[in-house]
């Protein structure tokens, strides 16, 4: 974590050329693998395969459980989380940007910050595993691929977001 | 060469592993990069602020969009086999409208609150746990989320098929739609945060060329050329191995019998999709269970999926055979059509004649067979008893007491 002093983190990427950049990684995938980028399934692997490991039989003849648990090693999603980790962190690490801190508002404790980020990582889940898929899986890649549903769900990403951030502007701004 | 390289069976499982480290390293970077590590810069997308987000979405999918359809209508990549969702209309609005709302309190979504964990982000560590936790809850409230989850499904439905539009002109369109956006995302940003246009935008900056004007304008024109250069499926011009076909026939791998594919439903073993030939209300009247309905006379437009088996069926066996070569013909591998159709289903597992005085040999598979028969609501008729009337509207199978359900979920490898 460098001295922000000292070693300023550079400016960001122009945004239509990191854009383009993600979608040539998007394409990449479709090309090599035949399918999409994802996300949240890794989280959904990781903690059926944790409740499979405690209760196996509860797991077994639980429809999400039992869909999702499995050897997270073998699981194709969860080495392109661990590699979007590392990705990640080469980046940032190149323009400085890496350092221990808590993203919120001038006006927002980090206690009230932390306790809404782990709600909103729980909202979160549930919306993706409702809907689908989350931003990645469902808004990049099925809106890559023309699918209705995702377009549907990309929408809905954007309404219900705008919708309730009034209520939430001091944590942010 | 094929592409998808992996759907060809070109690297293994395995080597799967390290192409999704890779690809996701690229993802990972070029969301940091964009400045995505930063809940406060993703926010700002929620007061107009900072339209990074949009700008940065939108690019990607339609260069990717573009890229994939220009691939395929050049035909290097079979769209067919690349793995589409299924559309659940009430399930994507509400798990939408949720997945914004987390965004909002959270400051993340799934994928940007790894990379901003990865950069130090304290809040997205403690979000990566709260997603975790979410996860349980929601596995735990599964059976009550599950109507929910799995609301009526339109099946795999992309936006050209569902408008009736050419695929290449609504890449265009969404490319278009996707400028206008972003010239409105300029502007608005401008007008909220009081500051005039910077140079490397695509407003501002005068009539010089920029990075922006660079990227978006070179999507622009790839999209017009994708919407003329054709249809990206491939299917009409493909062609047929007449010699694989023959060998295949004769081998007898073009084929299931009715009795096999009984066993296979009971024993919940069917991964393929069974598709009834017939007219609609001749599925209305009666159908095997499980089958879709598509009339012959659709087949050769029907968006079929090359990484999915199929099982077709008629009344007799003529039009299940004639469009088996129709299908493999469009280049789908895994197709087989049902020996005899539905009047082979009505012979041997509705109805099947029995022996009256079962030998010993007999016995047992006589029993099993009757078993069958009435599993699927039928009845075997004995000796020289003469074919009952064709059932009009059989009840649907009871489940099976202790068998697994008939139609057993493929897990999800992919997607988010």
């Amino acid at each position: 974590m460098s001295d922000p002093a000292s070693h300023p983190p550079q400016p960001h990427m122009n945004p239509y050329l990191a854009g383009f950049g993600l979608g040539l990684v998007l394409l990449a995938s479709f090309v090599v693998m035949g399918w999409g980028l994802g996300a949240s399934s890794a989280f959904a692997t990781c903690a059926s395969t944790c409740v499979a490991a405690v209760v196996p039989e509860y797991a077994m003849q639980n429809g999400f459980f039992s869909e999702y648990a499995g050897n997270p090693l073998k699981d194709w999603l969860t080495w392109e989380v661990l590699g979007a980790i590392t990705g990640g962190l080469v980046s940032g690490l190149i323009a400085n940007r890496s350092r221990l801190v808590i993203e919120r508002g001038p006006r927002w404790s980090r206690g009230k910050r932390l306790l809404l980020a782990f709600a909103g990582g729980m909202v979160m889940a549930a919306g993706a595993k409702i809907g689908g898929g989350c931003t990645s899986g469902q808004a990049l890649t099925g809106g890559a691929l023309l699918n209705l549903g995702s377009w549907v769900f990309m929408f809905s990403v954007f309404g219900g977001g705008y919708a309730v951030a009034w209520f939430f502007r001091k944590q942010w701004l | 060469m094929d592409a998808p390289f992996f759907k060809y069976g070109l690297f293994s499982e395995d080597a799967s592993l390290l192409a999704a480290f890779l690809i996701g390293g690229g993802f990972g970077f070029f969301l940091e990069r964009a400045g995505f590590g930063s809940a406060r810069k993703l926010a700002a997308q929620f007061y107009f602020r900072d339209m990074a987000v949009l700008k940065v979405m939108f690019t990607a999918i339609i260069t990717a969009m573009v890229g994939l359809t220009l691939l395929s209508q050049a035909g290097f990549v079979d769209l067919s086999m690349v793995t589409l969702k299924e559309t659940r209309l009430t399930a994507n609005l509400i798990g939408g409208l949720v997945l914004g709302i987390g965004f909002v309190i959270g400051g993340y979504c799934p994928g940007t609150s790894v990379v901003a964990a990865s950069t130090g982000r304290i809040d997205a560590m403690i979000y990566l746990g709260g997603m975790f936790a979410g996860m349980l809850v929601f596995g735990f409230a599964y059976p009550a989320l599950q109507p929910l989850v799995e609301s009526h499904s339109m099946g795999k439905v992309t936006l050209p098929a569902f408008f009736h539009i050419p695929y290449g002109v609504l890449v265009l369109g969404v490319c278009l739609m996707a400028a206008g956006m972003f010239l409105a995302a300029e502007w608005g940003e401008s007008k909220v945060n009081g500051t005039p246009l910077t140079p490397t935008s695509l407003l501002g900056g005068g009539r010089r060329t920029n990075t922006s004007r660079i990227v978006v304008g070179g999507l622009l024109a790839l999209g017009l050329v994708a919407a003329v250069a054709g249809d990206p499926y491939r299917g009409s011009t493909a062609t047929v191995s007449t010699s694989e076909l023959s060998r295949l026939v004769d081998g007898k791998a073009d084929h299931l019998v009715a009795t096999d594919l009984a066993d296979r439903l009971i024993a919940g073993r069917n991964d393929f999709r069974i598709i009834d030939l017939r007219e609609p209300q001749d599925y209305a009247t009666y159908h095997i269970p499980g089958a879709e309905s598509l009339p012959l006379a659709q087949l050769g437009t029907a968006e079929l999926r090359a990484d999915e088996t199929y099982l077709l069926y008629s009344q007799g066996g003529i039009h299940g055979a004639q469009a088996w070569i129709l299908l493999k013909a469009r280049g789908l591998p895994r197709v087989y059509s049902l020996y005899g159709g539905l009047d082979a289903w009505k012979d041997e597992v509705l109805y099947p004649a029995l022996p009256e005085q079962p030998t010993a040999e007999q016995a047992a598979e006589v029993a099993k067979r009757t078993l069958v028969s009435q599993y699927f609501g039928g009845q075997p008729r004995s000796g020289g008893a003469a074919m009952p009337a064709v059932p009009q509207s059989l009840p649907p199978p009871p489940p099976p007491s202790d068998a697994p359900p008939p139609v057993q979920k493929k897990r999800r490898k992919e997607g988010c």
